[in-house]
C-alpha cells in the first residue's frame, strides 16, 4: 500500500478484524524488530526517517493500545505520565512541570495521586493518553483505543482527540471500528481489507462516495448507514414471566450496595437489553439473573427456582452466561473438550451439528487450543458452549464489543434463532446499534436502581 | 477479598513514612535475625510492644488499624506454641516436671515455658509486619529498592507494573469460576483453573511489557522523578532500632 | 499476535539478555501465583491464621520459581518471581510480609542456584526435582529456625522427609504439565519453553 500523510493532519485507517490494522500500528511505532525477515516491501518513513532505527527511545511517537488496563505501570497516575520521560531521560524539573500539564490536556487534572487501578476504563484510557503525549510525540497512534470503553468514556476520549487534532502540533493514525465518531476527525481516510492489502486511501467523502459500497461489502462498519428496524416480538398466547427478580439487592462484603430494590420480570422470547455507564450493577444484575451471584437480600426465580441455589448440572440447562472476553471462561485443552464439558451424552450429538452451523465444524476444530483461534471463532465457540445446552435464558455481556460487521451479523442470527424458539434473551450492552437492531426491551441500570422501560 | 491496601496521609507522611523502606526492612531483618537467637519470653515481647507504640506514635497509624492487623495473630500463636510445646525434646525426660497432659502428650514445664516464648516470637513477627505494612508504600519501597539498594531497574518497575495486574488476576479467577458452574461442572474449583489464570495472566503480561516498550522502556539511561535520599527519619529510624537493641539485650 | 511477538524489537540496554517482556511475564507469573494463593487463603479462611502456612502449602509456593524458571530459562528467572510473588503479600497488607520476604528469598535463591549449577541449559525432570528439593531444604530449614526451634529433632526430621517427598513427587511434575498446558495454549511463543 502507499499512503502519504502530511503533518498535522489525521489518518483514520479502518478494516476488517485480521486484517493487520494493529501489525500498522506496530510498525509505525518501531516496535517490530528489522530482522524479521520478509517483512517490508517497499518503505515506511516518519519525517523521513525509518521507525526501526530510532525505536520508541526518542519519542517521536506515541502510541494508546485498546486494553486501558495493559497501559497502567505505576501506582500512582501521575507516576504512570511520568513513566515515559523518566524512560527518555528527561530532567526532573522538565518533567515536574510537564506532568500536570499532559494531565491537564486529557483532563485528569486532580488525579494525580489516584491509583490508576481505581479509575474509571475511561480515565484510564485517557491517562494513556497523557502518558503518550507527554514527551510531546511528533506521531500519535491510536490502536481501537475505545474498543473497552463504555458510551461516556467514549465521548470524554474523542473530545480529548478532536482538541488534540485541533492544536494541529500532533500527526494522528487513529484505527478504529467506531466510524460514527472518529469519522469527523479525519482528514484521511485508508480502508484495508481483510487480505491486508489496501482498498482505498484518501479524503472522507471521498472514500464514502467511491468505494463505500466494496468497503462495506468487507464487512468494514461505515457511518450512517441505516439500522435494521428490530423485528415485532410475537406476542404469545401464556405470557408468562420466566424470569422474576424481586426486590433484589446486591454488595459486596463491606461495600455500599451494587443493586438495590430491583423488580424485573422477563417473558420466554423477550429481548431485553440492559444499559448503563460501567459500574452502574448491569453486569452484576446479569449474573445475578443466571445465579453465579448470591443477592443479600431480594430473590430471583428462574421458572420458580432459585438459581444461586440450583446444582450446577441443573443451571447450566435453565440459564446460560456468556461472559464478554471468551478467553476468561476456556476451561479444557481442546476445543471438542471445551464444548463437551458437562455435556450428557445424548447433548453432544445437537452441540455437534450447533458447532458446524456456527462455522466451527468438529471434524476440522476439534484438536485445537481454543486459546489459538482467531477473536471471532472464540467468540462463536465460547456461545456454542452455553448453547449447546438449550437454556431457556441467555444473558450475554457486551457480545458485540471489537465485534466488525460480519461476527455482528452472525451473531445477529443465531440470536434471533434461538428468541423464535422460545428463549429469553438479555444482553448488558453499551452497543445502541446493538439495541435498535435486536431488543424489544430496553432496562436501564443507573447507580444500582433499574427503570423497567419499555419498547426499545 | 483480594484488595490492596490504602494508606492515610498521615502515615506517609510521619517519620515513619517517610523513613527509607529499605532501610526499615532492614532493621526488620535485623531484628528477626536477632529474634530467632533468643528463646526467651522477654525480647519479643519488648520488641512487639516497642514496635506497636513507635507504629502509632511515630508512624501516625490508627490504633485500631493495628489492633485489626494484629488479629491473625492470636491463633497463629497458638499453634505455634502448643506444637513446640508438645512435641519439645524435654516431654520425653522423665524426671522433668510435668504440668498437664493432653491426649497421648505430656506437657513439663520447660515445655511450657519455651512454647510462650515461641507465641511471644509469633507476637513480635506480626507486630513488626503490621507497621511495616502500614507505613511502607510500594512505590517508595521500590525506589528505594532501585535508588538506594542497587536493585536492576527494570527488574523492579516490572514487577510495579505486574503489581497492577492483581485486581484483574482476582477477578479473572472469579470469572473462570463462574464459568464453570453456568456449564454445569459441580466444583468450582479445579487445577485447569491455574491454567486458565496463567494464561490470562500470560497474555496481559505481553500486552503491558509491549506498552512499555513503547513507552521507552529499557531504551537507555533512566532519569528519576521521584527522588530517594537519605534523611533525618532514617537517622531516628536508626536510633530507635539501636535503642530497642539495646533494650533487648538487657532485658536478657 | 503470534507473530508480532516474534517480531519485537530488543531493547538495547539489557542485563543478561532480559527483554522487557521476560521481565513482566516472569514477574506476573509469580503475582498470578500469588493471587492464587490470596484467593484460595480467603475462601479456606484456615491457612492465614496459621501464618507460615508454607507447611502445608510451601509446595505451591515453590511453582513460580520453577515454573518462572522453566518458562524463560534465564539467570535470576526463579529467585524474581519467587520474590515478586512474596512481596505480593507485603502489597495487600500482610502481617507475616517481612518473613515471607525472607523466606521467599531463601527458597528462589536455593532453586537459583541448583540452576546456575547446570548453567541453565539442562531442564529435564532429575534438574527440577533437585530444585525442588533444594528449596524445600531451604524452607525447612527457615521454619526449623523461625518457627519450630523447640521442637524434638527426630519430629523435625519427620517433617523434614515429609516436605522433601512431597517437593520431590509433586512439584517438577506439575510444573512441567502446567508449562506444557500452555505451551499448547499458545502463550509461550517467542520463549525457549
Amino acid at each position: 500500500m502507499s499512503f502519504e500523510v502530511p503533518a498535522g493532519a489525521t489518518l483514520l485507517v479502518v478494516g476488517p478484524s485480521g486484517s493487520g490494522k494493529s501489525t500498522l500500528v506496530l510498525a509505525l511505532a518501531g516496535l517490530l524488530a528489522r530482522d524479521v525477515p520478509g517483512d517490508w516491501t517497499g518503505e515506511l518513513t516518519i519525517a523521513g526517517r525509518d521507525p526501526r532505527e530510532r525505536s520508541a527511545a526518542s519519542g517521536e511517537v506515541g502510541v494508546v493500545f485498546q486494553d486501558p488496563e495493559s497501559q497502567l505501570v505505576m501506582d500512582r497516575a501521575e507516576d504512570d505520565v511520568a513513566f515515559g520521560l523518566e524512560n527518555r531521560g528527561w530532567p526532573r524539573d522538565g518533567m515536574r512541570a510537564r506532568v500536570p500539564e499532559a494531565l491537564a490536556a486529557v483532563g485528569l487534572t486532580g488525579l494525580e495521586r489516584r491509583r490508576p487501578t481505581t479509575l474509571s476504563g475511561g480515565q484510564q484510557q485517557r491517562l494513556a493518553l497523557a502518558g503518550a503525549l507527554a514527551p510531546r510525540p511528533a506521531v500519535l497512534v491510536l490502536d481501537e483505543p475505545t474498543a473497552n470503553l463504555d458510551p461516556d468514556g467514549t465521548a470524554a476520549f474523542f473530545e480529548r482527540l478532536a482538541a488534540l487534532r485541533g492544536a494541529g502540533e500532533t500527526t494522528i493514525v487513529l484505527v478504529e471500528h467506531r466510524v460514527d465518531r472518529a469519522w469527523p476527525l479525519a482528514d484521511h481516510v485508508l480502508a484495508i481489507g481483510a487480505d491486508g492489502g489496501p482498498i482505498a486511501f484518501g479524503a472522507p467523502d471521498e472514500i464514502l462516495r467511491r468505494h463505500g459500497g466494496r468497503i462495506e461489502a468487507e464487512g468494514i462498519w461505515l457511518p450512517g448507514r441505516a439500522r435494521g428496524a428490530a423485528p415485532a416480538r410475537p406476542i404469545s398466547a401464556s405470557a408468562a414471566p420466566f424470569v422474576v427478580a424481586r426486590d433484589l439487592e446486591f454488595c459486596y462484603p463491606g461495600g455500599a450496595p451494587v443493586l438495590s430494590g430491583v423488580d424485573l420480570a422477563i417473558e420466554p422470547g423477550e429481548r431485553v437489553a440492559l444499559m448503563g455507564p460501567n459500574g452502574s450493577g448491569k453486569t452484576t444484575l446479569g449474573r445475578l439473573l443466571v445465579g453465579l451471584l448470591r443477592p443479600t437480600a431480594g430473590q430471583v426465580r428462574l421458572g420458580g427456582d432459585d438459581p444461586a441455589r440450583m446444582p450446577a448440572a441443573d443451571l447450566a440447562r435453565r440459564a446460560g452466561y456468556v461472559f464478554q472476553d471468551p478467553e476468561r471462561q476456556f476451561l479444557a485443552r481442546t476445543v471438542e473438550d471445551e464444548l463437551t464439558l458437562g455435556l450428557r451424552p445424548d447433548e453432544r450429538d445437537g452441540a455437534g451439528e450447533l458447532m458446524t452451523s456456527l462455522g466451527l465444524a468438529l471434524d476440522r476444530f476439534a484438536a485445537r487450543s481454543p486459546y489459538l483461534l482467531s477473536g471471532g471463532e472464540q467468540r462463536r465457540l465460547s456461545l456454542a458452549c452455553i448453547l449447546a445446552r438449550r437454556p431457556s435464558l441467555l444473558v450475554l455481556d457486551e457480545p458485540t464489543f471489537g465485534q466488525d460487521r460480519r461476527g455482528y451479523e452472525a451473531l445477529l442470527a443465531i440470536l434471533r434463532e434461538r428468541v423464535a424458539a422460545g428463549t429469553a434473551v438479555v444482553a448488558a450492552t453499551h452497543d445502541e446499534r446493538f439495541v435498535s437492531d435486536f431488543a424489544d426491551r430496553v432496562v436501564e441500570v443507573r447507580e444500582g436502581r433499574v427503570t423497567p422501560g419499555g419498547a426499545a | 477479598m483480594i484488595q490492596r491496601i490504602d494508606l492515610a496521609a498521615a502515615q506517609l507522611d510521619s517519620i515513619l513514612g517517610r523513613a527509607s523502606p529499605l532501610l526499615k526492612l532492614g532493621v526488620a531483618i535485623g531484628w528477626f535475625v536477632g529474634l530467632f537467637l533468643t528463646t526467651e519470653i522477654g525480647p519479643p515481647l519488648f520488641v512487639a510492644g516497642c514496635v506497636l507504640l513507635l507504629g502509632w506514635l511515630v508512624g501516625r497509624v490508627p490504633a485500631m488499624t493495628l489492633a485489626r492487623g494484629l488479629a491473625p495473630l492470636w491463633l497463629a500463636a497458638l499453634t505455634i506454641g502448643l506444637f513446640n510445646g508438645l512435641f519439645h525434646p524435654a516431654n520425653t525426660e522423665p524426671l522433668a516436671v510435668e504440668v498437664a497432659r493432653i491426649g497421648p502428650f505430656r506437657l513439663t514445664e520447660p515445655a511450657l515455658v519455651a512454647a510462650a516464648a515461641l507465641a511471644a516470637r509469633v507476637v513480635a513477627i506480626v507486630a513488626v509486619g503490621v507497621v511495616f505494612a502500614q507505613t511502607t508504600d510500594p512505590t517508595h519501597l521500590v525506589d528505594a529498592l532501585v535508588q538506594q539498594g542497587r536493585v536492576p531497574e527494570r527488574f523492579a518497575y516490572g514487577a510495579l507494573a505486574a503489581y497492577q495486574a492483581i485486581p484483574r488476576f482476582a477477578e479473572d479467577l472469579t470469572t473462570l469460576r463462574q464459568a464453570r458452574r453456568i456449564r454445569g461442572l459441580p466444583g468450582s474449583w479445579h487445577p485447569r483453573l491455574l491454567v486458565g489464570l496463567l494464561v490470562l495472566a500470560i497474555r496481559h503480561g505481553d500486552r503491558v511489557a509491549l506498552a512499555m516498550d513503547a513507552r521507552g522502556f529499557g531504551s537507555g539511561p533512566r532519569t528519576r522523578y521521584r527522588r530517594v535520599r537519605w534523611g533525618w527519619p532514617d537517622v531516628l529510624v536508626v536510633v530507635g532500632a539501636v535503642a530497642v537493641l539495646v533494650g533487648v539485650l538487657g532485658l536478657s | 499476535m503470534a507473530t508480532i511477538d516474534e517480531g519485537r524489537a530488543r531493547g538495547s540496554w539489557s542485563e543478561a539478555g532480559w527483554r522487557t517482556r521476560d521481565i513482566v511475564v516472569a514477574a506476573v507469573i509469580g503475582v498470578a501465583f500469588g493471587v492464587a494463593f490470596m484467593a484460595v487463603n480467603v475462601a479456606w479462611r484456615a491457612l492465614d491464621v496459621l501464618g507460615p502456612a508454607q507447611n502445608v502449602f510451601y509446595g505451591v509456593w515453590l511453582m513460580p520459581a520453577i515454573v518462572a524458571a522453566l518458562v524463560i530459562r534465564k539467570p535470576g528467572a526463579a529467585l524474581f518471581a519467587e520474590m515478586v510473588a512474596a512481596g505480593l503479600f507485603t502489597l495487600l497488607g500482610s502481617q507475616w510480609g517481612p518473613d515471607t520476604l525472607l523466606s521467599g528469598f531463601v527458597q528462589g535463591a536455593a532453586a537459583e542456584m541448583v540452576f546456575a549449577f547446570t548453567m541453565y541449559r539442562l531442564w529435564t525432570w532429575p534438574v527440577l526435582a533437585v530444585a525442588s528439593l533444594a528449596s524445600a531444604a531451604a524452607a525447612w530449614v527457615h521454619d526449623w529456625v523461625v518457627w519450630y526451634p523447640e521442637v524434638s529433632t527426630d519430629v523435625i526430621l519427620v517433617i523434614g522427609a515429609f516436605m522433601a517427598i512431597s517437593a520431590v513427587a509433586l512439584l517438577p511434575i506439575a510444573s512441567m504439565l502446567l508449562v506444557r498446558a500452555l505451551r499448547e495454549a499458545g502463550v509461550l511463543e517467542g520463549f525457549p519453553a
